[in-house]
């Protein structure tokens, strides 16, 4: 019945006119202020440049050589791929596990849909003050920990340098589920209740028309939700910038911290947008070839038109 | 869409403007930017100034002097208000726009605007080398001619600050020496009858403290730089004047002193001295280095002379009682530095390529005795011009400022002296062996490679 | 079959109850959600209450309640004249960043689902280059872009370039929504003598206001709380958004958190109440028609 009937219409091919006039809004916008920058901050990455003066030290891919052999570098990127990991493995599915919930009849849940957007619109600055607040010695955490086990609890949440990088993990996905959360949430409004009904009415428990009906439904969804996530955690910056700085000693640096600090502290700019060059280029490839393997799926049922 | 009264302010800022732009140089016309801060009080100045300009007098040309500090708060922020006014009232033909933000805003706008080439005509600095960068870039003025006149009004120390390679490119209004702050109370109950006057006596005491179950020091390694501070102190008491400077020239922490001083810091570190989570802990913050202090939580404190402040806004009681005291760094038996040397930074305002003379004019009223009292007085800072220093109450910070005036060199904050990245490498490099994973040697290898 | 894309059962909150849910299923479910929403709410809570503290209460008692209730911080930010200004400043500023996005991003993901042409895949890689890179490094010769057009100090200037900074990520999320819709309808229209813009105005839109309620709500919050460019952009502290707002109450070596805290609470507040309205339009537009009696 959908399969081969979404999608494209070959017969517009040639209106180009058309294309352009559609695209133009967006295109214009964009190339003067995305792409230009990124060209000029691409540039900027090939010289030694402390973002006073003129750009006069051409150094080439130095910058990059140096990135590579800075070993908080290494670290660095280290950390991004270990929050790529845990949040594909855990935020996602809470995020999913949330919206299925509160497409559910649930009492009170246009209460709890607002609840749980909320910290995703909370700034950075009070998310960190407040986890802060929440981890510290003594503080919230340790006070809840020391209630319900009876013991006096003080961990080193964010001071310990070896678990620094899971607390700011989980407050990560603290503040961002509600974002995947709305995206699946508008993505299952797509789903006809008319097949979940048929399945019920077959015999299918919960589980079965989860798994067979919604969730394979739910796909181009959760595809692209997977995507953002992956370049997200790549780019992640302000969140862990604010609660911790890339600290204890580097322990929570990402990319992205890493490079504001080498190139707004230290005064670094040709060094800084190599840095962003190299966090570009990884989300590049990995853009690339999620399109290609994994998105091309959805595009493909467009193509895939029956005929005239 | 916008209100009336914005519509008005932009009416009577563009044509403060225009009348601006068509009188003397006044650097920065072609921007459309009107920089007062939002206060209604600013624009009925700045009105004012506009409208004096059209029927005063016929002679001198109307000047602009965009003005950017960082006293986004009062005391401060009313009294630089006030300073602007009273100078525009003595030169009709002057407007003074403030631009003020907070200090980490400030950086970042700063940055992007020296990059476009809009220079302010007076801004905040702290000297050293940041303020080297923008002089290489040509994007500072070197007063050193038109000061002459006046310049030794300026405290000496705080002086070179504001000096590069002798020339002086803008002037200070604040300079302060870093000590120990700490708690008499809690001295007491550790049976602690004088604060420690060498370094083995506040070692003694550090362990004195513990013992009395009492955190001996309140650090915030989270933010770096004090526990820099630590270290530099350290090296300037080992080392001496001549190779703190030494250091800057050759480029290099190949001095012994600074291998050492890496040394009495890990002797200090073995204590463990700190409160938990010291590694996380930030200066400011409910969660700081301050608050602890201010809370009772620890005894001694290494900071800089807007302690009090900070320590006050977390925890009004410490401050109030008399409680908080202060001390300078103790001496070390055997090294080569002089006791009195000081280890400290301040603020101060360079002066853009661009600036108009009456920039410097301008200068020269902050930089006055009277209103350099004030700023001791009403601001909370250590003025720099000489005869200013009677204007502090604070019982602590008198010391502070006599401990300033007895110290025949200043050594400037090591994350400021040096470049930027040099002084980033400093502070890296040093958490590091306070967190253990790092060595003393591993900081002179770190900051010599930074250098290259 | 075009029943079923059309066919819809407005005004009435969708449910998907179906029978077979057991009480102890529906228990669990419960039990689920309000953990969840525990683990959401009590950082939530601790920023709103903690505004009711002073920064030396929240010092000394980081896991207590108010005491003493201190009140001064909401009421002297919510009677600061410079707190309303900002509110309406970031207002402004996020309603014409969505007003353009909207069609901005809708027009080209629906060239770019629907049309098969030549480069395609090269325009939509083009407009994810976006999501690429960082963009406090793409800061700096923003600054000098947005300069050059003479649009510093001015709302558009933080406008623009937040609109081409979120075509992006709406590019992409819309794509498979448009690329869903069944081209029955599309034909259907066709026969109607209906051009492509009118396919897009009458159909395609109207069908996807869940997905664009989602780029909506997430366009706004973007720009609600973006920091960085409005503060270089926006020189005169009268124009100022709540996000660099909120630095005034920082100095150099300090911060007013309590204040803080009730500051960025109420700043929160109408980005909130924006969802609130969006997130109806997300799960009303149901194409389904939900249970029959």
């Amino acid at each position: 019945m959908t399969a081969e009937t979404v999608g494209a219409t070959p017969r517009r091919k040639r209106k180009w006119p058309l294309l352009l006039a559609f695209l133009a809004p967006a295109l214009v916008v964009y190339v003067v202020f995305v792409l230009y920058p990124i060209a000029q901050g691409i540039r900027y990455s090939l010289f030694d440049w402390n973002g006073l003066e003129p750009l006069t030290e051409f150094v080439g891919l130095e910058n990059f050589g140096q990135a590579f052999g800075d070993k908080v570098f290494r670290g660095a990127l280290g950390h991004n791929a270990i929050i790529v990991t845990l949040t594909l493995l855990l935020q996602l599915p809470v995020a999913l596990f949330l919206a299925v919930l509160l497409d559910r009849d649930l009492r009170g849940r246009a209460l709890m849909r607002l609840l749980f957007f909320a910290p995703y619109v909370l700034s950075e600055v009070v998310t960190a003050v407040v986890w802060r607040q929440i981890f510290r010695p003594d503080g919230l955490l340790d006070a809840g920990l020391s209630a319900a086990t009876g013991t006096q609890v003080q961990g080193l949440w964010i001071a310990d340098p070896s678990i620094v990088l899971y607390s700011v993990f989980f407050v990560v996905s603290w503040k961002y589920f509600g974002f995947h959360m709305i995206l699946m949430l508008a993505g299952l409004q797509q789903i006809p209740d008319e097949l979940e009904e048929a399945a019920a009415i077959d015999g299918a428990n919960w589980w079965q028309t989860f798994r067979h009906i919604t969730l394979p439904l739910l796909g181009p969804t959760v595809r692209v939700s997977v995507f953002l996530a992956i370049i997200g955690s790549l780019q992640l910056f302000d969140l862990v910038w604010v609660m911790t700085g890339g600290g204890p000693v580097d322990a929570s640096n990402t990319m992205a911290t890493y490079l504001i600090d080498w190139g707004f502290r230290r005064s670094q700019f040709g060094y800084a947008s190599a840095v962003s060059v190299i966090i570009f280029g990884l989300s590049l490839v990995v853009a690339l070839g999620y399109q290609r393997w994994v998105l091309s799926r959805d595009v493909d049922g467009a193509l895939t038109v029956g005929g005239a | 869409m916008r209100s009336r009264r914005s519509r008005l302010m932009l009416l009577l800022t563009v044509l403060a403007m225009v009348l601006a732009a068509c009188g003397g140089d006044g650097g920065d016309a072609t921007d459309s930017t009107d920089t007062t801060a939002g206060e209604s009080e600013v624009t009925t100045t700045t009105a004012d100034s506009g409208t004096d300009t059209t029927e005063g007098e016929p002679e001198a040309e109307p000047v602009t002097i965009e003005w950017w500090h960082i006293q986004n708060n009062d005391p401060g922020l009313s009294l630089w208000q006030a300073v602007a006014d009273e100078f525009m009232e003595m030169n009709p033909n002057v407007t003074v726009n403030i631009t003020v933000q907070e200090n980490e805003a400030f950086k970042a706008a700063l940055q992007t605007n020296l990059q476009a080439g809009d220079v302010p005509d007076l801004f905040q600095s702290w000297g050293g080398g940041g303020l080297r960068e923008q002089v290489d870039a040509g994007l500072v003025q070197d007063i050193t001619e038109p000061v002459s006149s006046w310049e030794d009004e300026l405290q000496p120390a705080a002086r070179s600050m504001m000096e590069i390679d002798g020339a002086l490119y803008g002037a200070p209004f604040d300079l302060g020496i870093v000590g120990v702050w700490y708690n008499r109370t809690l001295f007491e109950e550790a049976g602690i009858d004088a604060p420690p006057a060498t370094w083995e006596e506040l070692l003694e005491d550090v362990q004195t403290l513990k013992d009395a179950g009492i955190t001996p020091i309140s650090l915030a390694a989270g933010d770096k730089w004090p526990a820099m501070f630590w270290y530099a102190e350290l090296a300037l008491r080992l080392g001496g004047a001549e190779v703190m400077q030494a250091a800057g020239v050759d480029q290099n922490f190949d001095d012994p002193a600074f291998l050492q001083a890496g040394e009495e810091i890990e002797r200090l570190i073995a204590l463990e001295p700190f409160q938990p989570g010291f590694l996380a802990t930030p200066w400011d913050g409910p969660d700081g280095a301050a608050a602890v202090l201010a809370n009772g939580d620890a005894a001694m404190l290494l900071m800089g002379h807007w302690a009090p402040g900070t320590i006050q806004a977390n925890g009004p009681d410490l401050a109030a009682s008399g409680e908080l005291g202060w001390f300078p760094f103790p001496a070390l038996e055997g090294g080569a530095g002089d006791p009195t040397d000081a280890f400290g930074g301040g603020n101060g305002f360079a002066v853009g390529r661009d600036a108009p003379p009456e920039a410097i004019a301008f200068l020269e009223y902050i930089s006055s005795v009277e209103v350099a009292s004030r700023v001791g007085s009403e601001a909370n800072l250590l003025p720099t011009t000489v005869g200013s220093e009677d204007s502090i109450t604070d019982p602590n910070l008198v010391e502070v400022i006599e401990g300033r005036g007895e110290a025949s060199y200043v050594q400037l904050y090591l994350d400021q002296a040096y470049p930027p990245e040099v002084g980033a490498a400093v502070n890296d490099s040093i958490v590091t062996v306070f967190a253990g994973t790092g060595g003393p040697q591993d900081v002179v290898d770190a900051v010599n490679a930074s250098w290259e | 079959m075009v029943d079923l894309a059309l066919g819809r059962r407005e005004g009435r909150e969708p449910t998907r109850a179906y029978r077979g849910h057991s009480p102890i299923s529906r228990g669990l479910l419960y039990l689920a959600a309000f953990t969840v929403l525990g683990a959401i709410i009590i950082p939530v809570a601790y920023a709103v209450l903690g505004g009711f503290r002073d920064t030396p209460q929240l010092a000394a008692d980081p896991a207590g309640l108010p005491d003493p209730w201190v009140f001064t911080n909401y009421l002297d930010v919510l009677g600061s004249g410079s707190f309303w200004q900002q509110v309406w400043n970031s207002t402004l500023i996020a309603g014409v960043t969505v007003a353009l996005v909207l069609p901005a991003a809708s027009l080209a993901a629906f060239v770019i689902a629907r049309f098969e042409f030549r480069g395609r895949e090269w325009i939509y890689t083009l407009f994810t280059l976006g999501l690429l890179f960082p963009v406090a490094v793409a800061i700096l010769p923003l600054y000098v872009v947005v300069r050059q057009l003479d649009l510093i100090n001015t709302p558009l200037g933080v406008v623009l370039p937040q609109v081409a900074f979120q075509l992006p990520l709406s590019i992409v999320i819309l794509r498979p929504f448009f690329a869903s819709i069944p081209r029955e309808l599309e034909e259907a229209a066709i026969l109607d003598g209906a051009g492509s813009l009118r396919f897009y105005w009458s159909v395609l839109l109207p069908l996807s206001r869940p997905v664009l309620s989602t780029i909506a709500v997430l366009a706004v919050v973007t720009s609600w709380n973006a920091f960085l460019l409005p503060l270089v952009v926006l020189t005169d502290s009268g124009g100022w958004t709540l996000p660099i707002g909120v630095t005034n109450y920082s100095t150099q070596y300090t911060t007013d958190t309590a204040r803080v805290l009730a500051y960025t609470t109420l700043a929160m507040i109408p980005a909130l109440l924006f969802y609130a309205v969006a997130e109806r339009q997300i799960v009303r537009g149901l194409i389904a028609k939900g249970i029959k009696g």
